[in-house]
């Protein structure tokens, strides 16, 4: 490969930015934003990017993906392809990061006294129902944690480990109705062809053979969470969003 | 004094008789059901074992025989050979094993020294097994040789280089073995080879023949590439073909076109790539060529295995080879003569608004990968791929794991450099809740579904169908499972921890029936208490 240094974005003149920006909407803009202004991946208009401190980290992460984190390896770049994207991804810096207006003190109060700990693990405390936010700030952009907020469905994280599978829904909410007439409501934990293992809301864990069913209602589309479209709102919301994007994790 | 002389005769005699598999016995193969002799189990690429031990009545008893664990990390993609008490099989990337038939136990192993800057472009390290003949088995490996290996001891007759892998080309497929000569193809194409098929001299390696699948300066088709295009027009052969020996045809596919997704430097149909080839046998020479994708631009590889049998098709008894190709369409053509008799979509395909009556696509343009994408189904790895299809002759059936699955795919910039990625952009899949595989049993004259089996994700194993009405097969999620043949019912299953990925093989042990199949790194060998 090319090893590519620090390359200051005017030199490079509009060509290889545009073609970069090319590359950038056909691949990265569904999970980065248009622009790079973070969505269900993080946002890229920042100064200093987690992953990619320097450029050959950045056409590393590019070029190799990070599967563990859910960005894959989208297809097979030349030096060039590669070189064009660094420099359009570097070039969104010196664009105004969405600004975050609420006070996260308030924002970690609202979720304090609105129940989300219930659910969540945030640093080792709560339930362990839905997905943990202990380092959510450095991976999900703030419209992404509104909408969630507002409406989780909307919002249902897409798989990025081996099981229950790459690009499934997690945490699917199912419905189960065994042959004796046994009801089960809950989240899917793993499944195969002839299998599926259930959490219902109290944590408990249920394996079912297929053929041992009545019913199997996958709820795709839908969630376990409640929507709090009417119970956090104006500036409560946008505490708590400051207060979920300040959230990176173990420092 | 007497015993011992006796027991001495009775070693000599065991001796000459292990592992003698001549060419008449692989031609013979479905007539020792108890052996598996050649990659598909016979020369017709069927997959069948007419083996009825075990069967719809009491495949739930199936028990683990013996287990292997292979010792190299990698994925594995190996079609067991089992001949007098012995199983050869291919470990990642190219290592070759034999195994004691009744414990599992290694007898020998060979690893040759592979260099530290082997190319491998398009594909992960794998093998998909050997082949036996005589005394020898064969196999290739990642760095591009085949190598001939004494049966018995492991011990290396021959070595020789196919090509160069410094260019990109690599050896994946297991080879065929025919009546004096060892068939083996290459992989390669996303680097820009030029894909060839190659013939050797299985008692001193030298190359018998070889038959480029893209056409070079002066021959036929070179006009279908356009300016020097074709010189690194790919067309690799990587999947093992199959062989009629009465017609002394050899039938082999071949890969896509180069670069993958950017058709810039090659107008036209880009003979022969995506096409399947009948060549015959002493030779090599091409008498007949159907091309499925003329000018692919989605990574469509004609490598799936072709399968023959004969069949009532218009109007008249004919030979017939048949595919369900990566492309998404089941083809049934006259493998006489080459002419297309039916095709149908065996999964949902946006590609094409369907085949002439020639059996030529009516390719969209609009499906064309753009720099921004495009989304195609079927995705990237097709409808089916290199994992082994079935036909049983006793259902006529042709059983086939299919993927449902739509993928994104872009157009980048290609660049030819020796040794380097030519594949000008690629394919993102769109994994998730709607994407879904599915065992599909198709009326193997017509690809008109019978019935199929849902999987909950796209899978990549091999199937196996038996006298005893079962089709075996397995998923991504670790399940291996038989169904009944006439009507797709699960009747079995085992979680063996990891994805199914090599096809299952069956033969006896002591005159009792088995079936192997690989998960993970795992070998396991099935059969009745």
């Amino acid at each position: 490969m090319v090893l590519i240094g620090a390359w200051p974005a005017s030199a490079q003149g509009t060509t290889e930015i545009e073609k970069g920006k090319q590359l950038f909407l056909g691949m990265c803009s569904r999970c980065h934003g248009v622009e790079g202004g973070g969505g269900e991946g993080p946002n890229l208009n920042r100064p200093v990017l987690s992953h990619a401190p320097d450029d050959p980290a950045l056409t590393a992460v590019i070029r190799d993906g990070i599967p563990d984190r859910g960005m894959p390896k989208v297809r097979r770049f030349t030096d060039a392809e590669l070189h064009a994207m660094v420099v359009y991804i570097r070039s969104l810096s010196q664009n105004t990061a969405v600004a975050v207006t609420g006070n996260l003190e308030k924002g970690m109060a609202v979720y304090q006294r609105s129940g989300c700990s219930s659910c969540h693990i945030i640093n080792g405390e709560g339930g362990s129902l839905g997905p943990e936010l202990t380092s959510i700030g450095a991976h999900r952009a703030p419209d992404y944690l509104r909408q969630a907020i507002v409406d989780p469905a909307a919002t249902l994280p897409r798989g990025v480990m081996a099981f229950p599978g790459h690009g499934f829904s997690e945490f699917l909410p199912v419905r189960v109705v065994t042959r004796d007439g046994r009801e089960v409501r809950g989240v899917r934990v793993n499944e195969d062809s002839f299998t599926i293992q259930v959490r219902d809301a109290g944590n408990q864990l249920y394996s079912f053979r297929k053929a041992d069913l009545q019913q199997l209602d996958k709820q795709i589309g839908k969630s376990l969470m409640p929507d709090y479209k009417s119970k956090i709102s104006g500036s409560d919301l946008d505490d708590l969003v400051a207060y979920l994007s300040s959230l990176g994790g173990a420092k | 004094m007497r015993m011992q002389r006796f027991g001495l005769l009775l070693i000599c005699a065991a001796l000459s008789a292990y592992a003698q598999v001549p060419y008449q016995r692989i031609a013979g193969a479905d007539n020792n059901p108890g052996a598996w002799v050649t990659y598909s189990g016979n020369y017709q690429a069927q997959r069948y074992s007419q083996l009825d031990q075990i069967n719809r009545q009491n495949v739930t008893q199936l028990k683990p025989t013996w287990v292997y664990q292979m010792r190299n990390p990698g994925i594995v993609e190996t079609s067991p050979i089992v001949a007098d008490g012995v199983m050869y099989i291919t470990e990642p990337p190219s290592t070759a094993t034999a195994l004691d038939l009744h414990t599992g136990r290694p007898l020998w192993t060979y690893t040759p020294n592979i260099p530290q800057d082997v190319i491998i472009i398009g594909s992960p390290p794998v093998n998909r097994g050997v082949a036996i003949l005589d005394n020898t088995v064969f196999f290739g490996t990642v760095n591009c040789h085949l190598i001939a290996l004494d049966a018995k001891s492991g011990i290396v007759r021959w070595d020789v280089a196919v090509d160069d892998n410094k260019k990109g080309y690599y050896v994946t497929g297991a080879p065929l073995a025919i009546e004096g000569k060892i068939i083996v193809g290459v992989s390669g194409a996303e680097t820009g080879i030029r894909g060839f098929l190659d013939a050797y001299d299985a008692k001193t390696g030298k190359r018998v023949w070889r038959t480029w699948t893209v056409p070079g300066p002066g021959d036929a088709g070179v006009e279908s590439w356009g300016g020097t295009s074709f010189q690194h027009g790919g067309g690799s052969t990587w999947v093992t073909g199959s062989y009629d020996p009465d017609l002394h045809l050899v039938y082999w596919g071949t890969g896509n076109p180069a670069p993958d997704w950017n058709d810039d430097t090659r107008p036209g149909d880009n003979l022969y790539t995506c096409s399947l080839l009948a060549m015959d046998a002493d030779t090599g020479k091409i008498k007949w060529h159907f091309q499925f994708t003329p000018h692919d631009v989605h990574d469509w590889d004609a490598t799936q295995v072709p399968i023959l049998f004969d069949a009532d098709v218009k109007g008249r008894r004919r030979k017939v080879v048949s595919m369900a190709n990566r492309n998404g369409f089941y083809y049934v053509l006259d493998r006489q003569t080459g002419e297309f008799l039916a095709g149908a979509p065996y999964v949902k395909q946006t590609w094409t608004d369907g085949l002439d009556a020639k059996g030529r696509p009516f390719a969209r343009r609009d499906a064309d990968p753009k720099v921004e994408g495009t989304l195609v189904y079927p995705a990237i790895l097709g409808g089916a791929n290199w994992w082994s299809p079935s036909y049983s002759p006793k259902t006529h059936l042709f059983y086939q794991n299919t993927r449902e699955m739509a993928g994104i795919y872009y157009k980048g910039d290609a660049e030819y450099k020796d040794g380097t990625a030519y594949a000008g952009g690629g394919g993102e899949t769109k994994n998730g809740d709607d994407a879904y595989g599915a065992i599909r049993a198709l009326e193997s004259t017509t690809g008109k579904l019978r019935w199929e089996f849902k999987l909950l994700t796209p899978s990549m194993n091999g199937l196996l169908s038996t006298g005893g009405g079962l089709v075996f097969g397995g998923s991504e999620e670790g399940n291996f499972f038989a169904l009944d043949a006439e009507t797709g019912k699960p009747l079995w299953e085992l979680q063996l921890g990891a994805a199914v990925r090599s096809p299952p093989v069956s033969f006896l042990i002591d005159g009792k029936q088995q079936i192997a199949v690989t998960a993970g790194s795992s070998l396991f060998v099935f059969g009745l208490p």
